[in-house]
């Protein structure tokens, strides 16, 4: 091989590198912005473009008859991002299915974000129901994306049966508390077959740097970003930390020591 | 008179229920664009509003898209 196919090589691989794929789509951006609790339709859209995403997340609810016009969708350029239809309010299987297929008619797409939370209080996801409610709508042909607990064993069934992502928690949703399951979240990633999406509890920039230095393949964040002082700064914020992560993760840390290894040379010290 | 029951609550029509999901949709001034809906736990492709007939006691759900993370 001459230098110059050599050189072209590397570059195709740098490419490569740099992008991450879900189910066969390319996204160039690592972080993946929710749309919830927003103070306004208007600062949630300058936020997403200041986030530089390419996917966002949405919920589905009853219409408010008294109250019809409201249409945040209305908001969201669906040519810049991709939706990504999210299960929450459902309590079990049955009842994720069922708002599965709503999203998908409502879309025309089949992405969806799997959540089963059955406990309105600390809004932990129900493995067992999950784990049921994938295995019916991976068959259906969804592209499912399921919100986890760090749990590694059942991130492995998820990712064995063909969902296109997995989505452990970092901490509580909306908690803001970062990386609490860091050890389970670095063995799902070691075991990883998927892109593997750290959801829920990173709070502030630093802690999205921090998983997506441990090699997480992305970060959804919603609430760090939605009620900050300033949503569209914060957005600009992790931008920048899931680009530095990413970064850092593939040059490679120099490693950690328990003593001192001197920067500058320890001969030629001007003394006798 | 006549009911439906939408999104869980008993709406009240004076001699009959609207006659399809596209003219109910119009009379709660709701953009069919915007939902999706289902009747009876049937899921109604966004096409079909239109052809999808009503009746007295149809129980009618209609979702929308709504900020979430």
């Amino acid at each position: 091989m001459d230098t110059k196919s050599n050189l072209s090589d590397l570059s195709a691989a740098d490419d490569m590198k740099d992008k991450l794929i879900i189910a066969g789509k390319e996204f160039s951006s690592r972080l993946f912005i929710g749309t919830g609790k927003y103070a306004s339709n208007k600062i949630m859209a300058q936020s997403i473009e200041a986030s530089g995403t390419q996917m966002v997340t949405v919920a589905l609810r009853r219409v408010d008859i008294q109250n019809p016009q409201d249409n945040m969708l209305a908001a969201i350029d669906r040519k810049k991002y991709l939706l990504l239809p999210n299960t929450s309010g459902a309590r079990n299987a049955d009842e994720a299915v069922r708002l599965a297929r709503l999203a998908r008619a409502a879309t025309e797409i089949n992405w969806l974000k799997l959540e089963v939370t059955p406990d309105p209080y600390y809004l932990l996801p129900d493995p067992v129901e999950t784990l049921k409610a994938a295995e019916i709508l991976v068959k259906e042909g969804f592209v499912v994306l399921p919100y986890i607990n760090a749990d590694p064993v059942l991130a492995k069934k998820l990712q064995d049966i063909g969902t296109a992502t997995v989505m452990p928690l970092a901490s509580p949703i909306g908690s803001n508390q970062g990386l609490k399951t860091k050890a389970a979240i670095e063995i799902i990633i070691a075991q990883a077959t998927v892109p593997v999406v750290i959801d829920a509890g990173l709070g502030m920039p630093s802690h999205a740097a921090e998983a997506m230095e441990m090699g997480a393949d992305a970060v959804l964040i919603n609430t760090a970003i939605a009620t900050a002082g300033d949503p569209v700064k914060m957005a600009e914020a992790f931008k920048k930390a899931v680009q530095a992560g990413r970064e850092a993760f593939e040059a490679g840390s120099s490693g950690v020591k328990n003593q001192a290894d001197a920067s500058s040379p320890l001969t030629g010290f001007l003394r006798d | 008179m006549a009911i439906l029951k939408i999104n869980g609550e008993d709406k009240i029509f004076e001699n009959s229920v609207p006659s399809t999901l596209k003219n109910l949709l119009e009379s709660l001034k709701v953009d069919e664009a915007t939902v999706v809906a289902e009747v009876n736990g049937q899921i109604i492709p966004r096409g079909n509003f239109q052809n999808t007939i009503l009746r007295d006691g149809h129980k009618i759900e209609l979702i929308r898209f709504v900020g979430g993370g």
